[in-house]
């Protein structure tokens, strides 16, 4: 197994006073290379498991093993520099004051240590690194290629959202996290940025967690479906399961576990 | 009459490691650093003692640089390490610095009368003026060509990165406590170094003359953001260089008209209001609609 969280304990002090633990116990496993989807309702957990696992929140206890290293007590840059992540704001996940060029650097020196002697090694980006850049992209089809030098904030929402996506891929990352990354999107660009993840995860190879609300895309896309509720499993699906789901069905049964779990 | 714009010129020099201080800090690591009025006195009161007692210049000058990046670094583990906010950490900090400038000067005022000049330049046949103006020039335009090729390093790289957008910076691996400590440590040198020029332009060293340094930075960035509008760092520091040139001569401009040297401190904060106006004031057909910054 690539990624496995056993025992995933996680809570938080709610207004008015007492405290709520969304997580007690958790275990999930994924296979090196697998895709999950991950859905549920809103408050059921699906982003704040991709936060305990990219280390922007701490689990109260539990453990989380990335290919067999224990992942909770890397300081968070050492955790970084192994997941690839994209939030769910195209504002987050780049700097429009840099340009593409720069953020793709960043990105892709996600496995060095920047901030030291090695950070100071020679003029970056260079033309060296604008031509993979641009093969890059032009390799994964994207009309950004000759616009290197353009400032990220000048871009569509669309545009970067597919820039964060790329700064994702690079770097060798081991885990790929993908937090509603086309909620902010019209139907166009998400169809754009929905290609180009699963080309990207199929060219990475790497275990994969996307979470969605979107019921379409979790019937078509990823190797496995999982629905999260109240800080719990509620349904796993692999892809042979999933051809027998509807979005109907899937609605259905988002109504039935707010139902029976609502106290 | 040539002598006050330059006398203005070299001042504006002298000052301009302030403005590239205060750029760093403010406008790239968007670090709001009160450090600055601290260190600016500390590296005055630093090349004051070192220099009265025989220290040759360029000796004084590193000890300058490296008290302001210890009196950086002490606020920046404050904000990284206490979890203290920026403003507060840089208060704290430069509180303490009050009496530790004292303590090291041993009195509030240090003349200096010889400068002994290591290196002798042409005097532009100006005197001292020029060959200050020669000396200044050289020091601002090696500061930028440093700070411009560092910036340009995958190392400038990740601080612009945690300035921008600190969540990005984050998913991307860069320890932010780190850069901020580098930053801001590299950023209160540079203030000192200028704290240290001014002290020996001016010819002596007081424990109050860092009072309002920030917000004079500030307004220098402003000012040559103003003219020059950059779209690059290189661009960004020379426009900040310009903005403290073109300061001074404001200053010079307004004793020329009569105004007493006990109003400059009122006549600086009305410029900065206006400089920093500028951004804001839409004059038809004149201002860029977008707003003061590209």
């Amino acid at each position: 197994m690539s990624l496995v969280v056993e025992g995933l304990c996680w809570g938080h002090a709610v207004p008015g006073g007492g405290r709520r633990e969304l997580f007690r116990n958790f275990d999930f496993q994924s296979r090196r290379g697998e895709f999950t989807v991950v859905i549920g309702s809103n408050g059921s957990g699906k982003s704040t498991f991709l936060n305990l696992l990219a280390g922007t929140l701490r689990c109260d206890s539990g453990s989380i093993r990335l290919n067999d290293q224990p992942l909770q007590k890397l300081p968070d840059h050492r955790r970084a520099r192994r997941i690839g992540r994209v939030m769910q704001n195209p504002l987050e996940g780049t700097c429009p004051g840099l340009t593409i060029a720069e953020n793709l650097r960043l990105a892709e020196g996600r496995r060095r240590s920047t901030i030291g002697w090695q950070g100071l090694r020679g003029i970056h980006p260079n033309q060296a690194d604008r031509r993979r850049y641009r093969d890059l992209l032009e390799q994964l089809g994207l009309p950004l290629a000759d616009r290197l030098d353009s400032l990220v904030g000048l871009l569509s929402g669309g545009q970067r959202q597919t820039i964060s996506l790329v700064m994702a891929s690079l770097g060798n990352p081991e885990l790929l996290l993908l937090d509603e990354h086309t909620a902010a999107l019209d139907p166009k660009a998400e169809a754009m940025v929905m290609a180009l993840t699963d080309r990207l995860v199929e060219q990475l190879g790497c275990t994969t967690l996307m979470v969605t609300h979107s019921l379409s895309q979790a019937l078509r896309h990823g190797d496995r479906l999982v629905m999260l509720h109240d800080g719990q499993q509620v349904g796993g699906w692999d892809a042979a399961q999933r051809q027998q789901l509807t979005t109907e069905a899937l609605q259905e049964m988002y109504g039935a576990v707010r139902v029976s779990t609502t106290p | 009459m040539l002598s006050l714009w330059l006398g203005a010129f070299d001042q504006g020099l002298a000052y301009a490691s302030l403005a590239l201080g205060t750029y760093l800090t403010l406008r790239l690591l968007n670090f709001a650093d009160l450090t600055v009025d601290g260190s600016f006195a500390l590296g005055g009161g630093t090349a004051a003692v070192l220099i009265s007692q025989g220290v040759p210049i360029p000796l004084a000058l590193l000890a300058a640089l490296v008290f302001g990046s210890l009196a950086g670094l002490v606020t920046a583990l404050i904000h990284t390490r206490l979890g203290v906010n920026d403003l507060f950490s840089g208060i704290l900090t430069t509180t303490g610095l009050y009496t530790i400038t004292l303590r090291l000067m041993g009195r509030s005022n240090i003349p200096l009368t010889d400068i002994t000049p290591v290196v002798q330049f042409p005097d532009l046949g100006q005197g001292d003026d020029g060959r200050w103006a020669i000396a200044l020039t050289l020091v601002v335009l090696g500061l930028i060509g440093l700070i411009s090729l560092f910036m340009a390093t995958d190392f400038g790289l990740a601080l612009r990165a945690i300035g921008n957008n600190p969540t990005m910076a984050r998913a991307n691996a860069i320890p932010q406590g780190l850069g901020i400590c580098v930053g801001v440590a590299a950023a209160n040198a540079m203030v000192a170094l200028a704290g240290a020029l001014v002290t020996m332009y001016q010819g002596f060293a007081d424990v109050t003359m860092g009072i309002g340094s920030l917000i004079l930075g500030l307004g220098m960035v402003i000012i040559g953001e103003s003219v020059l509008r950059p779209r690059s760092v290189p661009m960004a520091l020379l426009a900040a260089v310009i903005g403290a040139v073109l300061f001074r001569l404001l200053i010079a401009i307004a004793l020329q008209l009569g105004l007493e040297p006990v109003d400059l401190k009122l006549t600086t904060a009305v410029l900065l209001l206006l400089a920093m106006s500028l951004g804001r004031i839409r004059l038809p057909g004149v201002s860029n609609p977008a707003g003061g910054r590209p």
